[in-house]
């Protein structure tokens, strides 16, 4: 079977006892040594070398470790390119939290740099400034809102 | 009240890692304890461990844990005899050390009035020049921005602008020009409001290349005062620290011996007991230091210190506190081996540090001789935005300072956070920088090396063939998906997909 993890097609089938498991023309043989759920563990030959993973799934996204490096993968559908929405236009929240101050509204023209938002997480403070010199067309956020990473905040006029 | 056991009942007026140390700490005395908590952490780590728990209020800190009136009436309630406050919140706020006084209960700490001298920043200098300790030049007191742009100008960009209560970089801002400096004012007021529950800042010049060195010092009620040592804190990101060792592998014995009576003088200076720690600032070039200033408290970073000199800071705390005398003097202490301390923090190295949320989806500590875990989380929990960061402290000792890096980084190796983004790779590539293994690394460092390349933000690079592998095998090894038809007819007992089964009762 294909399984797709955001742009890379890994093509894995069980041959025996163990897993065959291949991607852009490397092919190699898989062993299963062990698997502890709780732990997210499993223990595996790959080729010969064993390999520790830690797997942790939350819904499409899987959490990675191998020798210390942890790497979050997204399944997806097919092999086509991660769709991340365009925000050249606008401005998005860089972390999680709460909004602390609205500093402009729709209509107001800003100038790069300027401080159109604060945010707020974990005690910490950050500003939302301009990318360059616009009119302000619509401000999603309000004063107290809590927003998540990447949600648009402000988005300019083009 | 024996002696050996000081107190009855303690309430801790903090959560995380921290309330669960002073828990420990507490236990292994024989006092019970006391929680409090916020909605937000109704089923933490620290409330299930106390002996009892009460709910402050809301997740927001000034509904909580910087309530005053709530947490004194939560002491009074359970009839604790004694507050510790930890570090952060209301640590070194003197009005809650002197509202626990008043309503007749013992404040785990120094005295609201050593508080009061070293949290105002007028009353300190005056004092540390007069007990022959050196300063950083800068200016206190001020209101209006007018006052500020005129003392940044007389003092000279860079400055920085900090919370006068402040400690753990909340609060602080380097102002590099004038017009950095309003906003700045402003952000460092509402963050210093919000941390401490006091808003005053003052601005000093800012030192950038030079290293921050802090000499822990310990004294009781009966005038004796000793200190344990230096920690050299000077890997830092946004002011705050995320990786600390003593000792300093800067300081020769005889400054050593020169910065610790500093810190000694410093203390008695202000009539100091209890827990203390002196920050200074240090100029590798020149080996010259200044007193930045006093954090009043137990410091994040205490672990350290207590591996290096073999005493328990936390009981110790305590048993002052309930004004047993600290039956040490200065010649009782050396410093054996070495410790290294990683703020494992969740935040994004290559998304500017910012912080990471959600659901601890595995959490395994690392376990080892010489390796201590100080941590507030378990696989499942939530990690929110309400709070600070810090996920756990991994602490290593080892005979020297080469040992104990190894020791760090194969800890690091095995520390297993998923769901939440973590500065683990962005350490393990601190403790492998040649200029870390010379001891060269500055305050400023780990900016200037993000920015010059010399130290990459962590990116993501694509996943390599076992990275993958794992991810797809563990679908099926751990869920039992049933999509693999060819596997379902497997009859082999040792089949893989059939141990699964296994594993899920």
């Amino acid at each position: 079977m294909k399984i797709t993890f955001d742009t890379q097609t890994l093509e894995i089938n069980p041959s025996g006892d163990n897993y065959v498991a291949s991607m852009d023309g490397q092919t190699v043989s898989v062993q299963v040594l062990r698997a502890d759920a709780t732990r997210g563990r499993m223990d595996l030959l790959i080729d010969g070398k064993k390999v520790t993973a830690y797997v942790s799934s939350d819904m499409a996204k899987r959490w990675v470790t191998i020798d210390g490096q942890t790497m979050m993968l997204t399944k997806t559908s097919g092999a086509k390119k991660g769709v991340r929405h365009d925000h050249a236009g606008g401005l998005i929240a860089p972390m999680p939290g709460q909004v602390r101050s609205v500093s402009v509204s729709a209509g107001d023209v800003v100038k790069k740099g300027q401080t159109l938002m604060t945010m707020e997480a974990m005690k910490m403070e950050i500003r939302i400034q301009a990318l360059k010199d616009g009119k302000v067309k619509t401000v999603h956020a309000a004063q107290g809102q809590t927003v998540e990473r990447e949600q648009i905040l402000i988005e300019m006029e083009e | 009240m024996t002696s050996s056991q000081p107190f009855t009942k303690i309430l801790i007026a903090n959560r995380g890692e921290i309330a669960i140390r002073i828990i420990r700490a507490c236990r292994e005395l024989g006092i019970k304890t006391v929680a409090v908590y916020s909605t937000a952490d109704k089923d933490s780590l620290h409330v299930q461990l106390a002996d009892e728990a009460i709910l402050l209020g809301d997740a927001a800190p000034k509904e909580s844990y910087l309530n005053v009136d709530k947490l004194i009436a939560a002491a009074t309630q359970t009839q604790a005899d004694a507050i510790h406050p930890g570090y952060g919140f209301l640590s070194e706020n003197a009005s809650f050390a002197a509202a626990v006084e008043s309503a007749g209960l013992t404040f785990i700490g120094p005295s609201a009035d050593s508080i009061r001298a070293m949290g105002d920043k007028a009353e300190s200098k005056i004092a540390m020049k007069k007990a022959g300790v050196p300063t950083v030049p800068g200016f206190e007191g001020l209101e209006t921005e007018e006052e500020y742009r005129k003392a940044a100008k007389k003092i000279g960009y860079p400055v920085l602008i900090k919370a006068s209560a402040g400690g753990g970089g909340k609060g602080m801002r380097v102002v590099n020009e004038e017009g950095e400096l309003a906003e700045a004012i402003e952000g460092a007021r509402r963050e210093a409001l919000n941390s401490f529950g006091d808003e005053r800042l003052l601005i000093e010049k800012y030192l950038a290349d030079a290293h921050h060195i802090e000499f822990q010092i310990f004294g009781d009620k009966h005038g004796n005062l000793v200190h344990l040592f230096e920690r050299e804190c000077s890997v830092q990101r946004r002011h705050q620290k995320i990786i600390e060792e003593t000792p300093s592998p800067l300081l020769t014995p005889e400054l050593r011996e020169q910065m610790g009576q500093a810190a000694v003088a410093a203390a008695k200076a202000v009539n100091y007991f209890n827990a203390g720690t002196i920050e200074f600032i240090f100029d590798p070039v020149l080996s010259t230091f200044y007193f930045l200033e006093m954090n009043t408290r137990l410091q994040v970073e205490h672990p350290i210190t207590e591996l290096v000199t073999g005493i328990d800071l936390v009981q110790w705390q305590i048993r002052i506190a309930a004004g047993e005398k600290f039956p040490f003097t200065q010649s009782d202490f050396h410093q054996r081996g070495h410790a290294i301390e990683c703020r494992v923090y969740a935040e994004d190295p290559s998304n500017g540090f910012l912080p990471s949320t959600g659901k601890l989806l595995q959490f395994i500590e690392p376990r080892g001789p010489g390796v201590r875990v100080d941590s507030g989380f378990v696989t499942g929990s939530d990690v929110t935005h309400f709070y600070d960061p810090l996920l756990a402290k991994l602490i290593v000792h080892a005979e020297d300072r080469s040992a104990a890096i190894q020791r760090m980084q194969i800890a690091l190796k095995e520390f297993i956070v998923h769901g939440v983004v973590t500065n683990i790779d962005f350490m393990q590539a601190v403790l492998a920088h040649a200029d870390f293994a010379q001891g060269k690394v500055s305050t400023r460092w780990v900016e200037r090396s993000m920015e010059s390349g010399n130290l990459a933000p962590v990116q993501q690079q694509s996943a390599e063939l076992q990275n993958l592998i794992a991810a797809a095998l563990a679908d099926v090894v751990f869920t039992g998906s049933k999509s693999q038809s060819a596997v379902s007819n497997e009859t082999d007992p040792f089949n893989p997909w059939k141990q699964t089964n296994n594993y899920r009762n």
